[in-house]
């Protein structure tokens, strides 16, 4: 009965979102692009959070997919359709290279966050420091294509929103396949216990670098579907430790052990974020991101769990 | 050539002296507490700004503005502890870590709706000595002694009095401390403020140095701890030398290549000591 039920608000929830952005302004469409990649992005993030480990270095593979397929198309003309595979590629073979020297090393937890902080922090420097091919910190902007499907190019915002929806889905549908398959119940085991599961013959490290792998590859195809959205990248809006910070705070936020708590984390804090700079905006720049840090602090602080894992419990309780 | 060099050793020297003042905080609260301050260098941030306002809005003489700047950080550092590190002391610590991480965008973002975006610095400037052909900066210099004395109090501090032996008993054992009579949330509190003061005070020997402005402090937080990490986490004579350690390669990298790619072989370092030697170079491994 309670199962129906919610089958029947999912499906309701689900043609609203398909049918919602005829019906707004490009205002509106275009946060709701913003909290669509964001959200693809921080769902990816927790592949690897929700097995505890919580990477601060996501902005380094979000910037490598943009660079990597925006150099590309500006210099070669190849499409972003192929341009972000080869970038995917890139920020898996640095998650590879990254991710088995950490774990062959034991570097867990805390330290892990340290550990890719610092690389979120080398890729940004690297991408300033090549500033012939890159614009250095000015960034540059990808050349105009008018509307162009091969080229992931449109001007109008319906197509990025369908797009970006397009990724969540795939990222939910590669969450749930990721709980069916082996890496799920061997990551389980090694997050109760590292040391039992070795000794029971599940290759730690192994699967410890496939999900890394995994998380590193999506979030660099998020990137260049992002750089594709703006068409203008920037090493400060698309690597470093602010956007690092920022996609790891969603995905907490909202509950990053949830199938939909990134994606509620998401929704929050971009509403929270454009609601604040509504008020603000023109008045005090940095009010609303003041105001907006001392609300994640509190959700750290009173809500652990995340706001959608809060709830989820709370229900699942009764 | 070689001459230019050997002054960018000279220089990298100095600012490890510097780097190592920068550093001593960081290592009392993350080698000791074992808390991932990642706001840390925006502290010293809030410390430049204080010192600013007292300098040139409140006309107030340099010395009388310091002791004030030095105090409020550690005020500011009980304050922190009160309302974000003690409501997480038993969460677990990256939940500490991602509190202190919102704290850097509620600071950064508040010194920019009060000061702006400017870069500002107390009008003072300390002559450049020149010694044999080779040119050192006063504010280093100073910087560099202040960091001594300071590494000195701090030792005095932990390894000489009562309360420095349980700050460090702590670190090791929370629930035994407890057994021995000791309450550790008194120490937790002066652990945190004496952070706080150790940031005031790097704020004060900066301030002939460095211009603020509302970003300045992420870098800062980042190099103090790729060098308490280098030296061995609460190894305070560690934290010492791998300050002059990041001072001379970055100086001399600064001046072979870019400033970038200086930054960049830090963080390479930071990284390659993270997986290959955690204990740094001085540190005994120890138990995890």
């Amino acid at each position: 009965m309670k199962r129906s039920y919610l089958y029947f608000l999912g499906t309701l929830i689900f043609i609203g979102v398909l049918i919602f952005p005829h019906f707004v302004s490009n205002y509106i469409i275009h946060i709701a692009v913003l909290i669509l990649i964001w959200s693809y992005v921080s769902t990816v993030w927790a592949y690897m959070g929700r097995f505890g480990l919580v990477s601060l270095g996501h902005g380094a593979f979000l910037g490598i997919g943009a660079y990597t397929s925006g150099l590309l198309f500006n210099n070669f003309h190849l499409t972003p359709l192929v341009g972000m595979f080869i970038g995917g590629i890139a920020a898996a073979i640095v998650a590879l290279i990254l991710g088995y020297a950490c774990f062959r090393f034991g570097v867990i937890g805390d330290y892990f966050a340290l550990v890719t902080l610092a690389l979120a922090e080398v890729i940004m420097l690297l991408i300033i420091a090549l500033r012939e091919f890159t614009g250095g910190s000015l960034g540059f902007t990808l050349n105009k294509m008018g509307n162009s499907f091969l080229y992931l190019s449109s001007d109008s915002k319906i197509f990025f929103y369908y797009l970006a929806l397009a990724f969540v889905i795939l990222s939910i549908l590669i969450w749930k396949k990721i709980d069916k398959s082996k890496i799920y119940k061997a990551m389980r085991a090694i997050g109760e216990d590292e040391l039992a599961s070795a000794s029971l013959g599940i290759n730690v490290i192994k699967y410890k670098v496939i999900i890394t792998i995994i998380s590193a590859f999506l979030t660099a195809l998020g990137g260049s579907l992002y750089g594709q959205y703006i068409t203008y990248l920037n090493p400060h809006t698309l690597s470093g430790v602010g956007v690092s910070l920022d996609i790891a705070f969603k995905a907490i936020l909202g509950g990053m052990f949830n199938i939909w708590g990134p994606t509620v984390g998401t929704i929050l804090i971009v509403t929270m974020e454009e609601t604040f700079r509504g008020i603000f905006g023109s008045h005090f720049i940095g009010v609303s991101e003041v105001l907006y840090g001392i609300a994640l602090i509190c959700f750290i602080i009173f809500l652990p769990k995340g706001i959608y894992g809060t709830i989820v419990n709370k229900l699942s309780k009764k | 050539m070689l001459n230019l060099i050997i002054n960018a050793i000279i220089n990298g020297i100095l600012l490890g002296g510097v780097y190592a003042l920068l550093a001593i905080g960081l290592n009392l609260l993350f080698g000791v507490l074992k808390l991932i301050h990642l706001a840390y260098g925006q502290f010293v941030m809030i410390g430049l700004y204080i010192l600013y306002v007292l300098v040139v809005n409140a006309g107030l003489p340099f010395w009388a503005a310091a002791i004030i700047t030095i105090i409020v950080t550690g005020i500011l550092g009980i304050i922190v502890h009160i309302l974000i590190v003690q409501p997480l002391l038993d969460a677990p610590r990256l939940n500490q870590l991602l509190a202190l991480a919102g704290l850097i965008i509620v600071f950064e973002n508040l010194s920019m709706v009060i000061w702006g975006a400017d870069y500002r610095n107390i009008q003072m400037s300390l002559p450049v000595v020149a010694v044999g052909g080779f040119y050192i900066r006063m504010s280093y210099l100073i910087a560099f002694i202040g960091g001594l004395i300071t590494l000195g109090l701090l030792y005095l501090f932990l390894y000489k009095t009562y309360l420095g032996l349980s700050i460090r008993a702590i670190s090791q054992d929370l629930e035994g401390v407890e057994l021995m009579g000791v309450n550790p949330k008194v120490n937790f509190y002066v652990t945190m403020a004496a952070g706080g003061i150790l940031t005031g005070i790097v704020a004060v020997f900066f301030a002939p140095i460095y211009a603020v402005h509302p970003h300045f402090g992420s870098s800062f937080t980042i190099l103090a701890f790729i060098i308490v990490v280098l030296g061995g986490m609460g190894n305070l004579l560690g934290g010492f030398i791998s300050a002059f350690i990041m001072g001379v390669v970055t100086s001399v990298a600064a001046f072979l290549t870019t400033s970038e790619i200086a930054d960049i072989i830090a963080m390479l370092i930071f990284i390659g000591v993270m997986l290959v030697r955690p204990q740094g170079i001085m540190g005994i491994r120890e138990a995890r």
